[in-house]
């Protein structure tokens, strides 16, 4: 805090490189792999119950584009309606769960409208 | 060299996921537990494996524990985040499942049934979702359980989607189910991570309550049940 003026000039001189680049990333597929990880690649942290792998949403969302988890599961039982076959992938897009509307067909005795 | 013989023993038992066939199969607590997976270098470790089980009940047909057990699909068990996403990318949402599906992800080694050991003490939290709002919830519920975000220990055992005619029902179980820090504090990383709408009830029941109310219709997983087994009931 106690930098000599000559120092501050420098920081300030250094200033405009260490701005980063402005980067646009259209998706966060195109973001670098250890993006948001620690040195080991694994997120720690303590909690009341000693030391656990703790992981942010964000964190496994980009997770999901990496090629690591591309890679197809083993032994997949094939359930028609559940599970894609062979290497079909079912979804890929990351975190575009929209809202869909709500089923508006008429079912009938469902002529009160419920407050839950 | 362990790893090795670990690698084989998984592809061994992946072959051999779907539910035996013998009818008079009673709740073994005594069936052998998976081997560990493997994590390859560069995945991203979970602080627990989990198994994906599917389940679907037939139109008409009575639940009782044995065919419940039966209809109890093992899709596939993961230890990383990585092969996390390779099981859930093959999967489709909830929003696409036909009624009376469900999806369960529960740790490895805890079948997603009241009798197994790690749940007979325990009960769920349940979120009624109308239609629409289910596959964004699970995708929060799930990704929040792998991270470890509701800071309760060991105490989460797995958590399901119940798609059903009108609602769907995500129910999160836990171990204990008189330990009302822990479940108060499942409750408020629900309401945090979930993102649901400010009116949603959330109700919790033991599962000593749920095996005494199966004869109920109220009862989600299974309807009208066997008779009451005394033996969970003290």
């Amino acid at each position: 805090m106690s930098a000599s003026p000559v120092a501050r000039q420098a920081v300030a001189q250094a200033k405009p490189q260490t701005i980063p680049r402005r980067v646009t990333i259209n998706s966060p597929a195109e973001l670098p792999n250890d993006y948001s990880t620690t040195p080991g690649g694994t997120l720690f942290s303590t909690t009341p119950g000693g030391t656990r792998i703790i992981y942010e949403r964000n964190f496994l969302l980009q997770m999901r584009n990496s090629p690591l988890a591309k890679t197809p599961p083993k032994n997949l039982p094939v359930i028609p309606g559940v599970t894609a076959k062979d290497n079909a992938v079912v979804h890929r897009e990351n975190g575009t769960i929209a809202e869909e509307p709500e089923k508006t067909e008429p079912t009938e005795g469902d002529q009160f409208e419920m407050d839950l | 060299m362990s790893t090795m013989v670990n690698k084989y023993d998984a592809l061994k038992t992946n072959d051999d996921s779907g539910e035996e066939d013998n009818g008079t199969r009673e709740i073994k607590e005594t069936e052998k537990p998976l081997p560990p997976l493997e994590v390859k270098p560069g995945e991203h470790r979970l602080q627990y494996s989990y198994c994906i089980w599917f389940s679907r009940r037939a139109p008409g047909k009575q639940a009782t524990t044995q065919n419940y057990d039966q209809n109890l699909q093992l899709i596939g068990r993961f230890a990383s985040v990585e092969q996390f996403w390779g099981h859930y990318s093959h999967l489709v949402r909830p929003a696409h499942l036909t009624s009376h599906s469900d999806i369960h992800i529960f740790k490895d080694g805890i079948k997603p049934m009241w009798e197994d050991s790690a749940n007979k003490n325990g009960g769920k939290w349940i979120v009624r979702l109308r239609k629409g709002l289910a596959s964004r919830c699970w995708e929060n519920m799930i990704l929040a359980m792998l991270g470890e975000q509701f800071l309760v220990g060991d105490e989460i055992c797995g958590a399901v989607i119940s798609v059903r005619f009108q609602e769907d029902i995500i129910s999160v179980w836990n171990r204990t189910a008189q330990d009302s820090l822990t479940t108060g504090r499942i409750r408020d990383t629900l309401k945090r991570v979930l993102n649901l709408p400010p009116n949603t009830v959330m109700e919790y029941k033991t599962h000593n309550d749920s095996l005494k109310h199966t004869h109920s219709a109220s009862s989600l997983l299974r309807k009208p049940g066997p008779p009451m087994r005394h033996d969970l009931l003290h």
